[in-house]
């Protein structure tokens, strides 16, 4: 495996449910993302992106196979990963989950690895472009705004591995372009992997992979299939 | 989290408000054995009055300084709970004012009782409980149902830590109260600091036969049978407390509950961002136990402020005296917070650990 892999999925496969209701909402998945790489992931509703998502940041026990972050194995058991996650994974939600009662910037600070994080926040909201928001209540916050905080709290480790869910899913085209363009910004020092229904949203993406019924549809290459 | 910290702070006020006043019996009791620090009432154990022999042997008590003959009779005081009562001694008029220096009193208002009358000199927290003034008459031969025999006239109004009154001794030897058999007892005073010394030699004195010769009712007596009388309380008020305390833990683990399904999604978001489960809960004990302790500080300040105005418009109107910070109260009221806190925390630390996070924040993207 080459030393600049950031992800890597092993046979990974998550199976819930019993009987007729049984499904396999990922299916022995392999991939590979490097450092600098962006890759799309569409698919159909209940195709299995956001379960592959979350077992990709540990978030989920993988019911075969597993996945390497920077070369490590991660535990099958998700509390077990949460360093790793805190320190390597930046994660953005459809929904941002902003805690009510704490501003921006204390939101960005919640998953902060060190207690003098607090320039790297002043820092990284100029680029988000929140910066006048910082010390608002995220009710004060229009959908877009929300999403930029989001955005502030994943990144404000500098995580070496960016997962985005539908991260444009609530906002309009041009807020939805501008958070996009946040995310590829990061792209240059770390990998990006980003789910979404809107292939305009994966313009400049090195890959687009197609998830149908928890399997890739076709093999993961260098080339767009998008 | 601010109706769990209301309820508990409401809770804690009561208990403090309710348990203070009931323990007050023991303040109460310490004004009426404060003269028995400075004096001790001796009686004969077996005879019918002090004879030669008995006073020989008061006067061989090498640490008594003088002793005084006297008669006790007892003025019905109302209590939280039933009566208490208050002594009123019968000494001769030239003892009064000697009397009421050495246990701390003095006269407020009125006049001390003349040699042969019914004057009655009362401590200011009995009159103002039985809502008595100079003039006023009370007794067995005024109202049938007090518990002091025969007729006294109000003449005096006393003050002072100890609470005891004062009548005459000749009047109080009249064949009304030989009748209601007021007993004879002897004032001893001891040498300064030797009162120990005295109540021991008194407490062992033995008669010609060996057998002990008085009845010494001392503060030690006195503090036996009050505890004794007084002993079952504590158990009743942790019954009832502790109860309280379980039912308030309940009230607050389910709005607990409540509160942390309001803030699932802000766990769930923690958890995903690689918050680990033990830091979480140690978040949520100690927002639990600020809670607990807003909620005692909150708690107490409200229970102390209306114990405050019950003390002055309620509890020394009726002469009953209140220990404000006694320590059994304070524990029982600061335990429900710590006994709530400690509850809920260990619920949602259980219900944090079975928590899904991806559950929840799929659920939300649904």
């Amino acid at each position: 495996m080459s030393a600049d892999v950031v992800l890597a999925a092993r046979g990974l496969t998550l199976v819930y449910g019993e009987g007729p209701r049984r499904v396999r909402a990922v299916d022995g998945l392999e991939l590979e993302v490097r450092r600098g790489e962006f890759v799309g992931l569409v698919g159909p509703s209940g195709s299995g992106k956001s379960s592959l998502l979350f077992l990709l940041a540990g978030l989920r026990r993988p019911t075969a196979g597993h996945v390497e972050l920077l070369s490590r194995r991660l535990d099958d058991a998700p509390d077990r990963n949460a360093e790793a996650r805190r320190r390597h994974v930046g994660f953005v939600f459809q929904e941002p989950f902003l805690v009510p009662y704490l501003s921006v910037r204390e939101n960005a600070l919640v998953a902060a690895l060190d207690a003098d994080a607090g320039p790297r926040v002043e820092a990284l909201a100029a680029r988000v472009g929140v910066t006048p928001l910082l010390d608002e209540r995220p009710h004060r916050l229009s959908g877009g705004e929300r999403q930029r905080a989001g955005l502030l709290r994943a990144l404000v480790n500098a995580p070496d591995l960016v997962l985005a869910d539908e991260p444009t899913a609530f906002l309009d085209h041009p807020t939805g372009h501008a958070v996009m363009d946040v995310l590829r910004a990061e792209v240059g020092r770390a990998a990006l992997v980003v789910v979404t229904h809107d292939p305009e949203m994966l313009a400049g993406a090195d890959r687009v992979l197609h998830l149908r019924d928890g399997a890739l549809e076709a093999a993961p290459g260098p080339s767009t299939t998008c | 989290m601010l109706p769990a910290v209301v309820v508990q702070a409401l809770v804690t006020a009561l208990v403090l408000a309710v348990v203070t006043p009931l323990t007050g019996f023991g303040a109460t009791v310490e004004a009426n054995l404060r003269p028995l620090t400075v004096y001790t009432a001796v009686t004969p154990m077996s005879r019918a009055d002090f004879d030669e022999g008995l006073s020989a042997l008061l006067d061989a008590n090498p640490a008594l300084e003088r002793r005084v003959q006297a008669k006790a009779l007892w003025m019905r005081t109302p209590m939280v709970v039933g009566e208490s009562f208050t002594m009123l001694v019968a000494l001769r008029a030239d003892e009064h004012a000697d009397f009421l220096r050495r246990v701390g009193n003095r006269l407020v208002e009125g006049v001390l009782p003349a040699p042969g009358t019914d004057g009655a000199a009362i401590h200011a927290d009995v009159a103002r409980a039985r809502r008595m003034k100079v003039g006023d008459a009370f007794g067995r031969l005024v109202d049938l149902e007090d518990a002091t025999p025969g007729r006294f006239t109000v003449t005096g109004i006393v003050d002072g830590p100890s609470r005891v009154g004062l009548v005459d001794f000749d009047y109080a030897a009249m064949p009304t109260f030989v009748l209601s058999r007021i007993e004879s007892f002897q004032v001893v005073y001891a040498k300064p600091g030797r009162k120990a010394e005295s109540d021991a030699y008194l407490n062992a004195a033995k008669d010609e036969a060996g057998r002990p010769a008085l009845r010494v009712w001392d503060e030690a007596f006195w503090r036996k049978r009050t505890e004794k009388m007084l002993e079952n309380l504590p158990t009743i008020l942790n019954a009832v407390v502790g109860s309280i305390s379980v039912i308030v833990a309940l009230v607050v683990v389910l709005l607990a509950l409540i509160a942390f399904q309001a803030r699932s999604d802000e766990f769930a978001l923690l958890l995903a961002v690689g918050i680990t489960r033990r830091r979480l809960a140690a978040k949520v004990l100690l927002e639990h136990l600020l809670c607990a302790g807003a909620a005692l500080l909150l708690g107490l300040g409200l229970g102390y402020g209306f114990l405050a105005w019950w003390d002055v418009a309620v509890l020394r109107p009726k002469a009953i005296l209140i220990d404000f910070f006694a320590p059994y109260p304070l524990a029982l009221a600061a335990t429900l917070p710590l006994v709530a806190a400690a509850a809920s925390a260990a619920i949602l630390t259980l219900r944090l650990r079975r928590m899904d996070p991806v559950a929840i924040l799929q659920r939300r993207n649904a």
